[in-house]
């Protein structure tokens, strides 16, 4: 529509100049102002260009691009993202021409291809004479927010203070929770009956799996599911036997897991992150000693600041900060600014979702379309985050782990190795010296047949450019060595690819004869299955290993794969030395320096009485002795973490995200929508991490109480008060029980941020234990998703539960607790076999390899905060409990497991024992009948195992009702 | 803009069983959800993709873009936008032009250009349509590869499949809607056939894997069981659940789902081995694929099984051609002339499936789409004998599925490093192929996270020209 109203203003105007010409044309003498040639010129060569080359993406009724409209004389003048498009009178000044010279590589429009050029220099002489352009914009073009204003954060209920709800009904009639009070309410409310209690057996089931995770166990089932549990006193000592267990931890413990997207490795290349299952163990333990979440809180966000004298406390805040390192990130991004915003906004992403329930994200490129959270407040907490360090950059950027502070005498014991390694390393390098002393030409020649591994002597190098041969200094492979002669820097490369490698793990030396002349900055580029690697080599001082050796480190090659390693001379300082290449395959046990010592030139040389026996001797020695303390060294304990920035510093905003596109600078804060009637404020040279956390933690932050009160409702009641859990925005769902979520924030408050005291309190309600039924029609036509909790909300076992439950049956479950069960050996997580039969909890979270189970299942995504799993019901789930080889095993193990119970003579007593160990009830009429003919065809162990995993695939198994 | 309303997907979430469509259950409702996404007021012609991966990065001016002035030039150093370096250090850099070692014929009709890397295909130019000016995001191998397959280099998003499923669901019910044939477990890995925050049922199903062996889907059958016992251990279970429904004394709507899903599990277990054994092929066929030769034998199956999946009426086929390393199949970084290894292992399999699918009047009603995450340079890496990432410009082709054959669309510069005209960005195919397939690719959203999400996040634009 705007185009065509344009035009029809164009024909106008175009009539009008040729009312000017004909007047002219009538010999009168009229002039053409100025003002009217430029008009003209606009409407013959500019209104038609801009329509048909710009404004399918800069018009109003588009996305306008980069922000920009050209549909009117408004719109290039405020100009989009990268400010006004046009300074008249000015075109060089000009984006919108210097785009349309397609001189800039980053800046060229239209993007289908350069314009015809009588096209741009139209442009050119319009903008140079003025720009004149008499077109209005049809609506304001000011940048609108679309969305709630800061100042309208109050409308939204979610940004209002905590309110003190009164208890109605509580206290005075009989002992009322206050929960069902609430509950009571909204039922009364909508003239909803609810139903009644579920029975003694669906409860315990119902708590065990709730509260642990895992199914009751037979004997304690036998306890508790007679018809006392009716009974408060009975019901409510198994609620707290059951939030003492150690299980509880591991259970809530995995329910935050999902939130702040839990991983033991990285999707891309699979890196694996040995240290993240510490953060684990952090958590099970916090929820196993009801660690106030506040204080959990803290600790996550900026446990690193906090302090504490005891050892357990310092080593459980400096873990919890793996919170901030455990995202998914893509490591090999090549541009880096682009990968520490990305990197910021992973954190700031789970964050927001995970305490505040907002979609911080959503403001990084543009003020939040719907919730008052302007791109201002997003660089705002960018700049705190970015004044720490969360990777080591490198082709591949590497996360940060520390050191683990540990008891004085272990610190000690660590201490001493590192110090051992420095006198080790002085006494070697002072032994190479002795030994390396003047030797025979033909005594300081290493035949390349007697060298370990793959060597590529410089003979069979590739050489580019002028090289000259020598063997004037040192001790050399093959037949000499090569130099640069130091001239013609950046000309000449060599490379060394060797004719075959067999695929695996090679540590990777370079033999240089070394001296003063040398370069001291010469570029070796190792290409690997990973990528380049770029190492510099000091080249005027001794080569460490042998005298002859520098090692450019461990590398993997594959089949087809690149593998070789080039030597330059860009802007090399002295002479480049290339003498040869060697690929050291790494074995169990491969410690090269020994057995190679034997066949030594140096060995040989002791004619000359030169070198001395012991020497060598103790050389091999030394290093092997080197070797064993790295590998004790290397064993200290270590967390994943960030670390403080030098010099924190704010962030400036992203314009349209573009992490090179640099606006005003934001000083360093937190969300201006939520208003804690105070200022925290960022102390001068710290980063703002702990002043977030306190933030966060804030009595008067009205979100974090709420969003996380609401989780622990879910966990326990299916559904949220707020539905949209990890939602507290304008477009999430408002609460269903507005007073309740506050009353449980208060709650949560005033408990000291007690998880364990709220999940008793949730769980000792009505509303938690009321039985599943089938709607009246009433219901069904006021309330079909059970919203108001008139009925038991429908549970099914996660994939967790699912697989510690088949565990449980087979016998096999191990409930040792901690630890980890990441093998050393492995370099990635690519099919990863999990083999132990520790609680899920345990096994580790491999992006690329979930444990059995856990993919068909719907395990929360471990790359995001996920506030609600997915709950699918596929046939690929019913392939897996048919099919898969994991599940028949367990069926096998539980089928020798009944069968030495010597309940062969009595069927009917097994069925009744399986099905009690399983589903904790009795058989029906109809299941013992139809298991006893399905028993019966064939009697064996074969068939008993299909038995089970028929139990194990029924439905009773996996809903709970 | 219409989105599901959160119970409304839920209740589709919960009760629509299998691999059934979330679009086919929103047409039984009065207004259907999804009613804007059909283009044009009619329902699209083409039914579905396959998506013919190279790993790796095939170099363009190697293949279908003939550069003669390399030749002229070669080793010559000239400044260029090296995207690596670009993104490293903001500067341009010197490079050395490197001519390819292949030399070009002249195909068909319309006289494309074709190396002797592809003289199978390359009988097919006709009926290909070629775009040489494609541009990406992402100059490493993973995030390039998951844009190329979810349109974000690291967020994590549904992949173009799960869209595409979720968008029209599957024509055969008893099959995955949404199948990657031998994928990579690397770079990016699973993501790549992800749903993301899309329903689980709309994944894609693994079949096989990149490093060989069968070509079989996890968990679909088990060996150690007779048929016989399979069946009365079934008939049994459903027995249980049955009377375990019964029992429950209520009514639910996913309880029924997972008895139904039983069944189709059940009809899965028989329908999909069908389809995957090639061995019904006849010989000939087998043979035109490739087949009979250790060479092409590996991806002339993933080919053969793509036009049987084709005819069952899976929605999305990937095949892959690929591994697992780090530096995949394609990614001649030191090695140009390994590019002929790769070439010789897919060209017969490729232009056999072309060959087939048009005899079998199915190239009308299916894409078939071949690329890779990115180009390479034109000029060598280092002093090698590679080349390196080229994001800038690549080419890709289509055939079949309404694209206008033996047609080429856009240019890169005359070495072949950038495009000068007819620019596709990724995510202009994207929405291109969603085009054909009846997919608005503004409206195919999904709710998530407060907002509504799309593959083509807030960019894409069809191209038209490359439409008969």
């Amino acid at each position: 529509m705007q185009v065509r109203s344009a035009n029809l203003i164009a024909v106008f105007l175009l009539l009008a100049a040729w009312l000017v010409d004909a007047r002219a044309a009538d010999g009168l003498p009229v002039e053409k102002s100025s003002e009217q040639v430029k008009f003209e010129f606009f409407e013959a060569r500019i209104r038609p260009a801009l329509i048909e080359h710009c404004f399918e993406c800069h018009a109003s009724d588009t996305e306008a691009s980069g922000g920009l409209l050209l549909d009117s004389k408004s719109g290039w003048v405020v100009g989009g993202d990268s400010g006004a498009a046009i300074s008249p009178g000015d075109p060089q000044t000009s984006l919108l021409y210097e785009a349309l010279t397609y001189n800039k590589p980053d800046l060229q429009m239209p993007p289908d291809g350069k314009l015809p050029v009588e096209v741009v220099d139209a442009f050119r002489q319009w903008i140079a004479d003025g720009a004149l352009d008499p077109r209005e914009a049809d609506s304001p073009v000011e940048r609108q927010q679309v969305g709630m204003r800061v100042e309208e954060a109050q409308n939204h209920w979610a940004y209002r203070k905590l309110q003190s709800p009164a208890i109605a009904n509580g206290g005075d009639t009989k002992n009322v929770a206050p929960i069902d009070d609430f509950v009571q309410r909204k039922l009364d409310e909508q003239g909803l009956p609810a139903s009644d209690t579920a029975d003694s057996r669906t409860l315990v089931r119902r708590l065990y799996f709730d509260l642990t995770g895992l199914p009751p166990s037979s004997e304690l089932e036998r306890d508790c599911a007679k018809p006392e549990l009716s009974d408060e006193n009975a019901y409510e000592e198994l609620v707290d036997r059951l939030l003492d267990s150690p299980r509880f931890g591991e259970r809530f413990a995995r329910n935050w897991m999902d939130v702040v997207r839990y991983g033991d490795s990285i999707t891309l290349r699979g890196f694996v992150l040995r240290e993240a299952w510490r953060y684990r163990d952090y958590l099970i333990q916090a929820y196993n000693e009801d660690r106030a979440f506040d204080k959990m809180i803290r600790e996550q966000i900026a446990g690193d600041l906090l302090h504490s004298d005891d050892l357990h406390e310092r080593q459980m805040q400096l873990v919890a900060t793996a919170f901030l390192a455990i995202g998914n990130t893509n490591l090999e991004q090549q541009d880096k600014s682009q990968l520490e915003m990305d990197y910021v906004d992973e954190q700031l992403e789970v964050i927001g979702r995970a305490f505040l329930g907002q979609t911080i994200g959503c403001a990084r490129c543009h003020d939040h379309k719907f919730d008052p959270i302007p791109t201002s407040d997003y660089y705002a907490l960018a700049g705190v985050l970015r004044s720490s360090v969360a990777l080591e950059h490198e082709n591949v950027s590497k996360w940060i782990e520390q050191p683990l502070p540990l008891a004085e005498d272990e610190e000690e014991r660590y201490e001493s190795l590192r110090s051992q390694i420095v006198s080790i390393d002085e006494r070697i390098a002072t032994l190479d010296r002795i030994a390396n002393k003047k030797l025979a030409k033909n005594v300081r020649a290493i035949p390349v047949e007697e060298l370990a591994g793959v060597v590529v002597d410089s003979r069979q190098a590739k050489l580019v450019g002028k090289w000259m041969e020598s063997q004037h200094v040192g001790r050399f492979v093959g037949d000499g060595y090569f130099h640069d002669e130091n001239a013609e820097k950046g000309a000449k490369t060599a490379t060394f690819e060797p004719a075959e490698l067999t695929p695996g793990q090679y540590r990777v030396r370079l033999a240089y004869a070394a001296g003063e002349n040398r370069a001291s900055n010469t570029k070796v580029r190792i290409f690997s299955a990973d990528g380049e690697t770029l190492v510099q080599v000091d080249q005027r001082i001794q080569p460490p290993e042998e005298a002859v050796w520098v090692s450019l480190g461990e590398f993997r090659f594959e089949k087809d794969g690149q593998a070789f390693v080039l030597v330059t001379n860009d802007d090399s300082d002295g002479h480049v030395i290339v003498d040869a290449i060697q690929f050291l395959p790494i074995g169990k046990d491969t410690i090269p320096v020994p057995n190679q010592l034997n066949s030594d030139p140096i060995k040989a040389g002791l004619a000359q009485k030169e070198v001395d026996q012991e020497v060598v001797n103790e050389l091999a020695s030394l290093r092997f002795v080197r070797n064993e303390v790295e590998k004790d060294l290397s064993a200290r304990p270590r967390y994943m973490t960030i670390v403080e920035n030098d010099s924190p510093s704010d962030c400036a905003i992203r314009v349209r995200g573009d992490v090179h596109n640099t606006g005003d600078v934001v000083p360093r804060g937190f969300l201006s929508a939520v208003d804690l009637g105070t200022q925290i404020k960022i102390p001068e040279g710290s980063s703002g991490r702990l002043e977030l956390a306190q933030w966060l933690n804030h009595p008067s932050n009205p979100l974090t109480a709420r969003v996380y009160a609401n989780r622990i409702w879910y966990w326990l009641m299916g559904q949220g008060l707020v539905s949209t859990v990890n939602q507290f925005g304008t477009t999430g769902t408002p609460p269903s029980h507005p007073e309740l979520l506050d009353w449980l924030a208060n709650e949560l408050i005033q408990s000291g941020w007690s998880t364990k005291h709220l999940v008793r309190t949730i769980v000792m309600s009505d509303a938690y234990k009321r039985r599943i039924t089938n709607p009246t029609d009433d219901q069904q036509r006021l309330d079909p998703t059970n919203r108001f909790y008139w009925r038991g909300h429908s549970r099914r076992l996660t994939a967790e539960s699912l697989r510690d439950s088949m565990l449980v049956v087979s016998g096999e479950l191990d409930l040792e607790v901690g630890g980890s069960l990441i093998p050393t050996s492995i370099k990635d997580d690519f099919n990863f076999k999990h083999v132990s039969t520790r609680r899920s909890i345990y096994q580790p979270v491999f992006r690329n390899s979930l444990p059995e189970l856990f993919d068909a299942f719907d395990f929360a995504d471990a790359s995001i905060s996920v506030g609600e799993r997915s709950r699918s019901t596929v046939s690929s789930q019913a392939l897996v409990l048919l099919n898969h080889p994991w599940v028949s095993q367990r069926a096998r193990a539980a089928a020798k497991r009944y069968q030495g119970l010597e309940l062969s003579g009595d069927p009917q007593g097994l069925i009744h024992r399986i099905f009690g160990d399983c589903l904790h009830r009795e058989p029906t009429e109809t299941e013992t009948a139809e298991s006893l003919r399905y028993l019966s065809q064939s009697p064996d162990e074969d068939r008993l195992e299909l038995f089970i995993q028929s139990i194990f695939a029924s439905l009773d198994f996996r809903y709970l009702d | 803009m219409t989105s599901f309303q959160p119970n409304r997907r839920s209740v589709l979430t919960q009760s629509a069983c299998g691999f059934g469509s979330l679009a086919a259950a929103a047409m039984m409702s009065p207004r259907s959800s999804l009613g804007n996404t059909v283009i044009e007021g009619k329902t699209a012609k083409v039914k579905r993709i396959i998506f013919l991966f190279m790993q790796g990065g095939v170099s363009q001016v190697d293949s279908f873009d003939y550069k003669p002035i390399l030749a002229k030039h070669d080793g010559q150093t000239m400044p260029f936008d090296d995207a690596r370096q670009l993104a490293k250090t903001g500067k341009r850099t010197e490079h050395r032009l490197m001519k390819s070692p292949w030399s070009f014929k002249q195909y068909g009709e319309c006289g494309r250009w074709v190396s002797e890397l592809f003289p199978e295909t390359a009988r097919h130019v006709d009926d290909l349509c070629f775009l040489h000016g494609m541009h990406t995001e992402g100059v490493a191998h993973g995030p390039a590869t998951l844009f190329l397959h979810c349109g974000s280099t690291n967020f994590v998003r549904p992949s173009f499949g799960s869209w595409v499923f979720y968008g029209l669901g599957t024509e055969n019910s008893d099959l995955p809607g949404f199948v990657s044939i031998a994928p990579s477990i690397g770079n990016g890995g699973p993501r790549n056939y992800g749903s993301a925050f899309l329903p689980p049922k709309f994944q894609g199903t693994r079949i096989g894997s990149a490093d060989g062996g069968d070509l079989a889907i996890d968990s679909l059958i088990r060996t150690d069981v007779s048929i016989e016992h399979r069946r009365e251990q079934f008939d049994f279970l459903q027995s249980l659940n049955q009377s375990q429904i019964l029992r429950r004394q209520t009514t639910d709507t996913e309880l029924e789902a997972a008895l139904q899903s039983y069944d189709l599990a059940w009809r899965m277990q028989k329908v999909a081995p069908e389809v995957i054994d090639l061995t019904t092929e006849s010989a000939e066929t087998q043979s035109m694929y490739g087949l009979d030769d250790p060479v092409t034998r590996n991806y002339g199956q993933r080919c053969l099984l793509a036009r049987r999946m084709c005819e069952a009426g899976v929605r999305f086929i990937q095949v892959n051609y690929g591994d697992n390393s780090a530096n995949p199949a394609w990614d001649q970084h030191s090695n140009l002339p390994k590019h002929a290894d790769h070439a010789r292992a897919v060209d017969k399999p490729i232009a056999a499936l072309l060959h087939d699918l048009k005899q079998r009047g199915l190239l009308d009603d299916t894409i078939v789409w071949w690329g890779s995450e990115f180009g390479r340079t034109p000029y060598a890496q280092q002093n090698g004998t590679g080349r390196d990432h080229n994001p800038v410009g690549f080419t890709v082709w289509v055939a079949g599925g309404g694209f206008k054959p033996g047609y080429a669309h856009g240019e890169l510069d005359e070495f072949g490093f950038r495009g000068i005209r007819g620019r596709v960005h990724m995510h202009d195919l994207h929405a291109t192929l969603l085009h054909q397939l009846g997919l608005d690719h503004k409206e195919l959203t999904f709710e998530h996270a407060g907002r509504n999400f799309r593959l083509t996040d807030v960019y894409g634009q069809v191209v038209r020209e490359i439409l008969s």
